[in-house]
Protein backbone atom coordinates (compact mmCIF):
# COMPACT_ATOMS: atom_id res chain seq x y z
CA UNK A 1 0.00 0.00 0.00
CA UNK A 2 1.94 3.03 -1.23
CA UNK A 3 -0.02 6.06 -2.44
CA UNK A 4 2.70 8.65 -1.91
CA UNK A 5 2.84 9.86 -5.52
CA UNK A 6 -0.91 10.09 -5.96
CA UNK A 7 -1.28 12.09 -2.73
CA UNK A 8 1.49 14.52 -3.70
CA UNK A 9 -0.18 15.04 -7.10
CA UNK A 10 -3.59 15.64 -5.55
CA UNK A 11 -2.18 18.04 -2.95
CA UNK A 12 -0.29 20.09 -5.59
CA UNK A 13 -3.41 20.20 -7.74
CA UNK A 14 -5.54 21.43 -4.83
CA UNK A 15 -3.02 24.14 -3.92
CA UNK A 16 -2.76 25.20 -7.58
CA UNK A 17 -6.52 25.46 -7.89
CA UNK A 18 -6.64 27.45 -4.63
CA UNK A 19 -9.15 25.09 -3.08
CA UNK A 20 -7.37 24.59 0.25
CA UNK A 21 -5.35 26.50 2.84
CA UNK A 22 -3.92 23.45 4.64
CA UNK A 23 -3.29 19.90 3.55
CA UNK A 24 -3.22 17.35 6.35
CA UNK A 25 -1.29 14.17 5.56
CA UNK A 26 1.66 12.16 6.78
CA UNK A 27 5.42 12.76 6.61
CA UNK A 28 8.43 10.74 7.70
CA UNK A 29 9.72 11.46 11.19
CA UNK A 30 13.16 12.09 9.67
CA UNK A 31 15.02 9.80 12.07
CA UNK A 32 13.32 6.42 11.69
CA UNK A 33 10.90 4.51 9.47
CA UNK A 34 7.77 5.76 11.25
CA UNK A 35 5.46 8.53 10.15
CA UNK A 36 3.91 11.51 11.86
CA UNK A 37 1.07 13.82 10.83
CA UNK A 38 2.05 16.76 8.64
CA UNK A 39 0.17 20.02 8.17
CA UNK A 40 1.30 21.42 4.83
CA UNK A 41 0.56 25.11 4.15
CA UNK A 42 3.19 25.82 1.52
CA UNK A 43 2.71 24.24 -1.96
CA UNK A 44 6.50 23.80 -2.18
CA UNK A 45 6.46 21.44 0.78
CA UNK A 46 4.10 18.96 -0.85
CA UNK A 47 7.05 16.66 -1.52
CA UNK A 48 7.19 15.95 2.23
CA UNK A 49 3.93 14.00 2.03
CA UNK A 50 4.00 10.21 2.10
CA UNK A 51 1.48 7.44 2.49
CA UNK A 52 2.39 3.82 3.19
CA UNK A 53 1.11 1.15 5.54
CA UNK A 54 2.92 2.99 8.38
CA UNK A 55 0.47 5.89 8.15
CA UNK A 56 -1.30 4.88 11.32
CA UNK A 57 -2.72 8.04 12.88
CA UNK A 58 -6.27 9.23 12.48
CA UNK A 59 -5.88 12.72 11.04
CA UNK A 60 -9.46 13.86 11.69
CA UNK A 61 -8.19 14.73 15.16
CA UNK A 62 -6.68 17.88 13.58
CA UNK A 63 -10.07 19.19 12.46
CA UNK A 64 -11.05 20.20 15.98
CA UNK A 65 -8.02 22.34 16.68
CA UNK A 66 -7.96 26.10 16.52
CA UNK A 67 -5.39 26.37 13.76
CA UNK A 68 -7.48 24.25 11.39
CA UNK A 69 -10.96 25.27 12.46
CA UNK A 70 -12.67 27.43 9.80
CA UNK A 71 -9.81 26.88 7.34
CA UNK A 72 -10.22 25.11 4.03
CA UNK A 73 -8.61 21.74 4.56
CA UNK A 74 -7.50 18.91 2.33
CA UNK A 75 -7.21 15.68 4.27
CA UNK A 76 -6.18 12.08 3.75
CA UNK A 77 -8.63 9.59 5.28
CA UNK A 78 -8.68 5.83 5.60
CA UNK A 79 -11.85 3.82 6.27
CA UNK A 80 -11.94 4.29 10.05
CA UNK A 81 -10.89 7.95 9.81
CA UNK A 82 -13.74 8.64 7.40
CA UNK A 83 -16.22 7.24 9.90
CA UNK A 84 -14.86 9.65 12.52
CA UNK A 85 -15.17 12.43 9.97
CA UNK A 86 -18.74 11.43 9.22
CA UNK A 87 -19.63 11.64 12.91
CA UNK A 88 -17.92 15.02 13.25
CA UNK A 89 -19.96 16.25 10.27
CA UNK A 90 -23.16 14.84 11.77
CA UNK A 91 -22.40 16.47 15.11
CA UNK A 92 -21.78 19.83 13.36
CA UNK A 93 -18.15 20.05 14.43
CA UNK A 94 -16.79 20.68 10.93
CA UNK A 95 -18.20 22.28 7.82
CA UNK A 96 -18.41 20.00 4.80
CA UNK A 97 -17.82 22.88 2.38
CA UNK A 98 -14.45 23.58 4.04
CA UNK A 99 -13.19 20.06 3.43
CA UNK A 100 -11.66 18.31 0.50
CA UNK A 101 -11.42 14.67 1.49
CA UNK A 102 -8.93 12.39 -0.21
CA UNK A 103 -10.00 8.79 0.36
CA UNK A 104 -7.60 5.84 0.64
CA UNK A 105 -8.78 2.30 -0.16
CA UNK A 106 -7.07 1.02 2.97
CA UNK A 107 -5.53 -2.42 3.16
CA UNK A 108 -4.64 -2.15 6.83
CA UNK A 109 -1.82 -0.38 8.66
CA UNK A 110 0.99 -1.90 10.70
CA UNK A 111 2.32 -1.23 14.19
CA UNK A 112 5.93 -0.42 15.14
CA UNK A 113 6.94 -4.07 14.80
CA UNK A 114 5.54 -4.39 11.28
CA UNK A 115 2.56 -6.53 12.32
CA UNK A 116 -0.86 -5.66 10.99
CA UNK A 117 -2.90 -3.84 13.64
CA UNK A 118 -5.62 -5.90 15.33
CA UNK A 119 -8.37 -3.44 14.43
CA UNK A 120 -7.30 -3.63 10.78
CA UNK A 121 -7.59 -7.42 10.84
CA UNK A 122 -11.13 -7.05 12.19
CA UNK A 123 -11.95 -4.04 9.98
CA UNK A 124 -15.36 -4.06 8.31
CA UNK A 125 -15.15 -0.78 6.39
CA UNK A 126 -11.66 -0.41 4.86
CA UNK A 127 -12.98 1.96 2.16
CA UNK A 128 -13.92 5.53 3.18
CA UNK A 129 -17.63 6.15 3.60
CA UNK A 130 -17.26 9.87 2.81
CA UNK A 131 -14.79 11.36 0.31
CA UNK A 132 -14.41 13.87 -2.53
CA UNK A 133 -11.93 11.85 -4.51
CA UNK A 134 -10.25 8.49 -4.14
CA UNK A 135 -6.54 8.06 -4.85
CA UNK A 136 -7.15 4.81 -6.69
CA UNK A 137 -10.43 5.39 -8.50
CA UNK A 138 -13.81 4.66 -6.95
CA UNK A 139 -13.67 1.59 -4.71
CA UNK A 140 -15.57 -1.49 -5.73
CA UNK A 141 -18.51 -1.77 -3.34
CA UNK A 142 -18.07 -5.09 -1.62
CA UNK A 143 -20.55 -6.34 0.96
CA UNK A 144 -19.44 -5.60 4.52
CA UNK A 145 -18.50 -8.80 6.37
CA UNK A 146 -20.55 -9.64 9.48
CA UNK A 147 -19.74 -8.20 12.89
CA UNK A 148 -17.08 -10.18 14.77
CA UNK A 149 -16.83 -10.40 18.52
CA UNK A 150 -13.35 -9.36 19.61
CA UNK A 151 -11.35 -12.29 21.03
CA UNK A 152 -9.73 -10.21 23.81
CA UNK A 153 -13.21 -9.35 25.04
CA UNK A 154 -14.26 -12.98 25.05
CA UNK A 155 -11.22 -13.96 27.10
CA UNK A 156 -11.84 -11.30 29.73
CA UNK A 157 -15.58 -11.83 29.90
CA UNK A 158 -14.91 -15.51 30.57
CA UNK A 159 -12.97 -14.67 33.77
CA UNK A 160 -14.80 -14.62 37.08
CA UNK A 161 -15.57 -11.40 38.92
CA UNK A 162 -12.52 -11.33 41.19
CA UNK A 163 -10.13 -12.06 38.31
CA UNK A 164 -11.68 -9.33 36.17
CA UNK A 165 -11.48 -6.91 39.08
CA UNK A 166 -7.81 -7.75 39.58
CA UNK A 167 -7.06 -7.42 35.86
CA UNK A 168 -8.67 -4.00 35.53
CA UNK A 169 -7.22 -2.78 38.80
CA UNK A 170 -3.78 -3.31 37.26
CA UNK A 171 -4.89 -1.46 34.14
CA UNK A 172 -6.17 1.55 36.08
CA UNK A 173 -3.13 1.51 38.38
CA UNK A 174 -0.71 1.88 35.48
CA UNK A 175 -2.54 4.89 34.04
CA UNK A 176 -0.54 8.09 34.54
CA UNK A 177 -3.47 10.43 33.79
CA UNK A 178 -1.66 12.21 30.97
CA UNK A 179 -5.03 12.38 29.12
CA UNK A 180 -3.29 11.52 25.84
CA UNK A 181 -6.15 9.10 25.06
CA UNK A 182 -8.65 11.91 25.26
CA UNK A 183 -6.54 14.41 23.33
CA UNK A 184 -5.83 11.90 20.57
CA UNK A 185 -9.46 10.85 20.27
CA UNK A 186 -11.13 12.43 17.23
CA UNK A 187 -14.52 12.14 18.90
CA UNK A 188 -13.53 14.12 22.03
CA UNK A 189 -13.93 17.80 21.21
CA UNK A 190 -15.56 19.40 24.27
CA UNK A 191 -13.79 22.64 25.20
CA UNK A 192 -14.10 21.72 28.87
CA UNK A 193 -14.06 18.05 29.79
CA UNK A 194 -15.88 16.70 32.83
CA UNK A 195 -13.07 14.30 33.67
CA UNK A 196 -10.76 17.23 34.36
CA UNK A 197 -12.55 18.08 37.55
CA UNK A 198 -10.70 15.22 39.23
CA UNK A 199 -7.43 17.04 38.69
CA UNK A 200 -8.77 20.50 39.29
CA UNK A 201 -8.21 20.69 43.03
CA UNK A 202 -5.38 19.87 45.35
CA UNK A 203 -7.78 17.86 47.43
CA UNK A 204 -8.59 15.22 44.87
CA UNK A 205 -5.02 14.65 43.79
CA UNK A 206 -3.91 14.16 40.23
CA UNK A 207 -2.74 10.63 39.68
CA UNK A 208 -4.49 8.00 41.71
CA UNK A 209 -6.04 4.71 40.69
CA UNK A 210 -9.37 6.20 41.67
CA UNK A 211 -9.01 9.19 39.37
CA UNK A 212 -7.81 6.96 36.53
CA UNK A 213 -10.85 4.74 37.01
CA UNK A 214 -13.09 7.79 37.00
CA UNK A 215 -11.48 9.29 33.92
CA UNK A 216 -11.27 6.18 31.75
CA UNK A 217 -14.72 4.88 32.63
CA UNK A 218 -16.39 8.25 32.10
CA UNK A 219 -14.49 8.76 28.88
CA UNK A 220 -15.39 5.35 27.47
CA UNK A 221 -19.05 5.73 28.43
CA UNK A 222 -19.22 9.14 26.80
CA UNK A 223 -17.80 7.49 23.66
CA UNK A 224 -20.10 4.48 23.76
CA UNK A 225 -21.88 4.20 20.43
CA UNK A 226 -19.55 6.83 18.93
CA UNK A 227 -16.17 5.08 18.98
CA UNK A 228 -14.99 4.29 15.45
CA UNK A 229 -12.26 1.87 16.60
CA UNK A 230 -9.35 3.81 15.04
CA UNK A 231 -7.28 3.09 18.20
CA UNK A 232 -5.62 6.48 18.22
CA UNK A 233 -5.95 6.27 22.00
CA UNK A 234 -3.93 3.07 22.23
CA UNK A 235 -1.27 4.39 19.86
CA UNK A 236 -0.98 7.53 22.02
CA UNK A 237 -0.98 5.80 25.41
CA UNK A 238 2.50 5.94 27.00
CA UNK A 239 1.59 3.10 29.38
CA UNK A 240 0.22 0.89 26.60
CA UNK A 241 -3.09 0.38 28.36
CA UNK A 242 -5.55 -1.94 26.57
CA UNK A 243 -8.05 0.86 26.10
CA UNK A 244 -9.79 -0.92 23.25
CA UNK A 245 -11.22 -3.40 25.77
CA UNK A 246 -13.57 -0.79 27.20
CA UNK A 247 -14.65 0.50 23.80
CA UNK A 248 -15.06 -2.89 22.18
CA UNK A 249 -17.04 -4.14 25.15
CA UNK A 250 -19.44 -1.20 24.87
CA UNK A 251 -19.66 -1.77 21.13
CA UNK A 252 -20.50 -5.41 21.71
CA UNK A 253 -23.16 -4.65 24.33
CA UNK A 254 -24.74 -2.08 22.02
CA UNK A 255 -24.64 -4.50 19.10
CA UNK A 256 -26.15 -7.40 21.03
CA UNK A 257 -28.88 -5.44 22.76
CA UNK A 258 -29.85 -2.67 20.36
CA UNK A 259 -28.71 -4.20 17.05
CA UNK A 260 -26.70 -1.03 16.44
CA UNK A 261 -23.05 -1.00 15.66
CA UNK A 262 -20.33 0.82 13.82
CA UNK A 263 -20.62 4.50 14.49
CA UNK A 264 -20.34 6.96 11.64
CA UNK A 265 -21.12 4.65 8.75
CA UNK A 266 -24.29 6.47 7.72
CA UNK A 267 -24.45 10.22 7.41
CA UNK A 268 -26.86 11.71 9.93
CA UNK A 269 -26.60 8.70 12.27
CA UNK A 270 -25.56 10.04 15.67
CA UNK A 271 -25.02 6.69 17.36
CA UNK A 272 -26.93 4.37 19.64
CA UNK A 273 -27.47 6.79 22.52
CA UNK A 274 -29.26 9.39 20.41
CA UNK A 275 -32.19 7.14 19.57
CA UNK A 276 -34.32 4.49 21.21
CA UNK A 277 -36.63 1.64 20.43
CA UNK A 278 -39.69 0.34 22.26
CA UNK A 279 -38.10 -3.10 22.04
CA UNK A 280 -34.96 -2.20 24.00
CA UNK A 281 -34.26 -4.73 26.77
CA UNK A 282 -36.10 -3.91 29.99
CA UNK A 283 -35.59 -7.07 32.03
CA UNK A 284 -32.73 -5.64 34.13
CA UNK A 285 -34.99 -2.88 35.50
CA UNK A 286 -37.18 -3.57 38.53
CA UNK B 1 -25.03 -15.50 46.70
CA UNK B 2 -23.52 -14.23 49.92
CA UNK B 3 -19.91 -13.19 50.15
CA UNK B 4 -18.86 -14.79 53.41
CA UNK B 5 -15.59 -16.36 54.58
CA UNK B 6 -15.50 -18.08 58.01
CA UNK B 7 -18.96 -16.66 58.74
CA UNK B 8 -17.64 -13.13 58.26
CA UNK B 9 -19.13 -10.84 55.66
CA UNK B 10 -16.51 -9.88 53.05
CA UNK B 11 -16.51 -7.66 49.98
CA UNK B 12 -17.49 -9.82 47.02
CA UNK B 13 -15.04 -8.12 44.67
CA UNK B 14 -12.17 -8.25 47.18
CA UNK B 15 -12.60 -11.25 49.50
CA UNK B 16 -9.64 -10.10 51.62
CA UNK B 17 -11.67 -7.15 52.91
CA UNK B 18 -13.86 -8.06 55.89
CA UNK B 19 -16.87 -5.94 56.76
CA UNK B 20 -16.93 -4.46 60.29
CA UNK B 21 -19.63 -6.08 62.47
CA UNK B 22 -21.77 -2.94 62.53
CA UNK B 23 -21.38 -2.24 58.80
CA UNK B 24 -24.40 -0.79 57.03
CA UNK B 25 -24.35 -0.13 53.29
CA UNK B 26 -24.66 3.37 51.87
CA UNK B 27 -26.90 3.50 48.83
CA UNK B 28 -27.23 6.54 46.60
CA UNK B 29 -30.73 6.82 45.16
CA UNK B 30 -31.05 8.99 42.06
CA UNK B 31 -34.74 9.61 41.51
CA UNK B 32 -36.60 11.44 38.77
CA UNK B 33 -38.57 14.44 39.93
CA UNK B 34 -41.89 13.55 38.34
CA UNK B 35 -42.43 9.89 39.25
CA UNK B 36 -39.97 8.24 41.58
CA UNK B 37 -39.29 11.23 43.81
CA UNK B 38 -43.05 11.76 44.19
CA UNK B 39 -43.37 8.01 44.75
CA UNK B 40 -40.82 8.12 47.56
CA UNK B 41 -42.70 11.09 49.00
CA UNK B 42 -45.88 9.02 48.95
CA UNK B 43 -44.07 6.20 50.73
CA UNK B 44 -43.19 8.63 53.50
CA UNK B 45 -46.61 10.27 53.77
CA UNK B 46 -48.22 6.81 53.77
CA UNK B 47 -46.00 5.95 56.78
CA UNK B 48 -44.49 2.94 55.01
CA UNK B 49 -41.14 1.91 56.47
CA UNK B 50 -38.14 1.46 54.23
CA UNK B 51 -34.45 0.99 55.05
CA UNK B 52 -32.67 4.24 55.96
CA UNK B 53 -29.55 3.23 53.97
CA UNK B 54 -30.65 5.17 50.90
CA UNK B 55 -29.58 8.79 50.30
CA UNK B 56 -31.82 10.39 47.76
CA UNK B 57 -30.78 12.81 45.02
CA UNK B 58 -33.48 14.39 42.90
CA UNK B 59 -32.92 14.86 39.16
CA UNK B 60 -35.31 16.36 36.58
CA UNK B 61 -35.57 13.14 34.55
CA UNK B 62 -33.93 9.73 34.48
CA UNK B 63 -32.23 10.75 31.24
CA UNK B 64 -30.48 13.49 33.25
CA UNK B 65 -28.46 10.66 34.83
CA UNK B 66 -25.10 10.66 33.14
CA UNK B 67 -23.15 7.41 33.62
CA UNK B 68 -20.67 9.75 35.25
CA UNK B 69 -23.01 10.15 38.26
CA UNK B 70 -22.85 6.43 38.95
CA UNK B 71 -19.08 6.38 38.62
CA UNK B 72 -18.71 9.37 40.93
CA UNK B 73 -21.03 7.77 43.49
CA UNK B 74 -19.17 4.46 43.49
CA UNK B 75 -15.88 6.34 43.77
CA UNK B 76 -16.91 8.18 46.93
CA UNK B 77 -19.29 6.92 49.59
CA UNK B 78 -21.63 4.52 47.88
CA UNK B 79 -21.69 0.74 48.25
CA UNK B 80 -24.45 0.68 45.68
CA UNK B 81 -26.56 2.94 43.49
CA UNK B 82 -30.26 2.87 42.70
CA UNK B 83 -31.56 4.87 39.76
CA UNK B 84 -35.29 5.19 39.39
CA UNK B 85 -37.52 6.92 36.88
CA UNK B 86 -40.96 6.92 35.31
CA UNK B 87 -42.38 3.82 33.68
CA UNK B 88 -41.79 3.60 29.92
CA UNK B 89 -44.44 5.72 28.23
CA UNK B 90 -45.00 7.90 31.32
CA UNK B 91 -42.01 10.22 30.96
CA UNK B 92 -42.83 13.86 31.70
CA UNK B 93 -40.57 14.75 28.78
CA UNK B 94 -42.18 12.14 26.48
CA UNK B 95 -39.14 9.98 25.76
CA UNK B 96 -36.40 10.72 28.33
CA UNK B 97 -36.58 7.33 30.01
CA UNK B 98 -36.23 5.48 26.71
CA UNK B 99 -32.90 7.18 26.10
CA UNK B 100 -31.92 6.56 29.72
CA UNK B 101 -32.75 2.85 29.47
CA UNK B 102 -30.10 2.31 26.80
CA UNK B 103 -27.48 4.18 28.78
CA UNK B 104 -28.30 2.28 31.98
CA UNK B 105 -27.80 -1.08 30.30
CA UNK B 106 -24.42 -0.12 28.82
CA UNK B 107 -23.28 1.43 32.12
CA UNK B 108 -24.32 -1.60 34.13
CA UNK B 109 -22.60 -4.00 31.75
CA UNK B 110 -19.39 -1.95 31.64
CA UNK B 111 -19.19 -1.69 35.43
CA UNK B 112 -19.70 -5.44 35.64
CA UNK B 113 -17.01 -5.93 32.99
CA UNK B 114 -14.37 -4.04 34.99
CA UNK B 115 -15.14 -5.96 38.15
CA UNK B 116 -18.18 -4.58 39.99
CA UNK B 117 -20.88 -7.07 40.95
CA UNK B 118 -23.92 -6.57 38.76
CA UNK B 119 -26.13 -5.78 41.77
CA UNK B 120 -24.02 -2.75 42.76
CA UNK B 121 -26.00 -0.59 40.37
CA UNK B 122 -29.70 -1.22 40.02
CA UNK B 123 -32.52 0.44 38.17
CA UNK B 124 -36.26 0.61 38.69
CA UNK B 125 -39.37 2.24 37.31
CA UNK B 126 -41.52 3.67 40.11
CA UNK B 127 -44.52 5.89 39.41
CA UNK B 128 -45.83 8.64 41.69
CA UNK B 129 -48.65 6.34 42.81
CA UNK B 130 -46.42 3.41 43.74
CA UNK B 131 -45.43 4.21 47.33
CA UNK B 132 -45.45 0.56 48.46
CA UNK B 133 -43.42 -0.46 45.41
CA UNK B 134 -40.75 2.12 46.24
CA UNK B 135 -40.45 0.68 49.76
CA UNK B 136 -40.10 -2.81 48.29
CA UNK B 137 -37.49 -1.70 45.78
CA UNK B 138 -35.37 0.01 48.44
CA UNK B 139 -35.68 -3.01 50.71
CA UNK B 140 -34.59 -5.34 47.92
CA UNK B 141 -31.63 -3.17 46.86
CA UNK B 142 -30.48 -2.81 50.48
CA UNK B 143 -30.75 -6.54 51.03
CA UNK B 144 -28.84 -7.28 47.81
CA UNK B 145 -26.03 -4.92 48.71
CA UNK B 146 -25.81 -6.17 52.29
CA UNK B 147 -25.01 -9.59 50.82
CA UNK B 148 -22.26 -8.16 48.60
CA UNK B 149 -20.37 -6.57 51.47
CA UNK B 150 -18.64 -3.18 51.48
CA UNK B 151 -17.35 -1.76 48.22
CA UNK B 152 -13.62 -1.14 48.31
CA UNK B 153 -12.83 -0.47 44.69
CA UNK B 154 -11.29 2.73 43.36
CA UNK B 155 -12.37 4.70 46.42
CA UNK B 156 -10.88 8.15 46.77
CA UNK B 157 -8.14 8.26 49.36
CA UNK B 158 -8.92 10.03 52.61
CA UNK B 159 -12.55 10.28 51.67
CA UNK B 160 -14.55 10.16 54.86
CA UNK B 161 -18.02 8.71 54.87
Amino acid sequence: MDYTNQIREIASKLFAEGKIDVFVGYRMTGFDENQVPALIRDPNEVSKLVFTDKSVFNLTNYLKQDHTRNKRIGMVVKGCDSRALNLLLTESQVKRENLHIVGIPCKGVVDENGNKMQNCIECIFPNPVVFDEMVDGTPTGSEAPPYQVNTDIQNIAAMDLVERRAYFEEVFESCIRCNACRHSCPMCYCAKCCIDQETSTLYHGANTTSSAFHALMTWSLHLAGRCVDCRNCEKACPSHLPLHLLHKWNEQVIYENFQEHLAGVHEGDRGAFYKYSMKDPDDFIM
Amino acid sequence: MEAAVNNQLVSIEKPEIVAPPDWEPVIIGILCNWCSYAGSDLTGTSRIQYPPNIRIIRVPCSSRVDPWFLIKSLQTTADGVLVSGCHPGDCHYISGNYYARRRFLVTKKLLNFVGFHENRVQFSWVSAAEGPKFAKVVAKVTEDIKKLGPLHLYKKENFEK
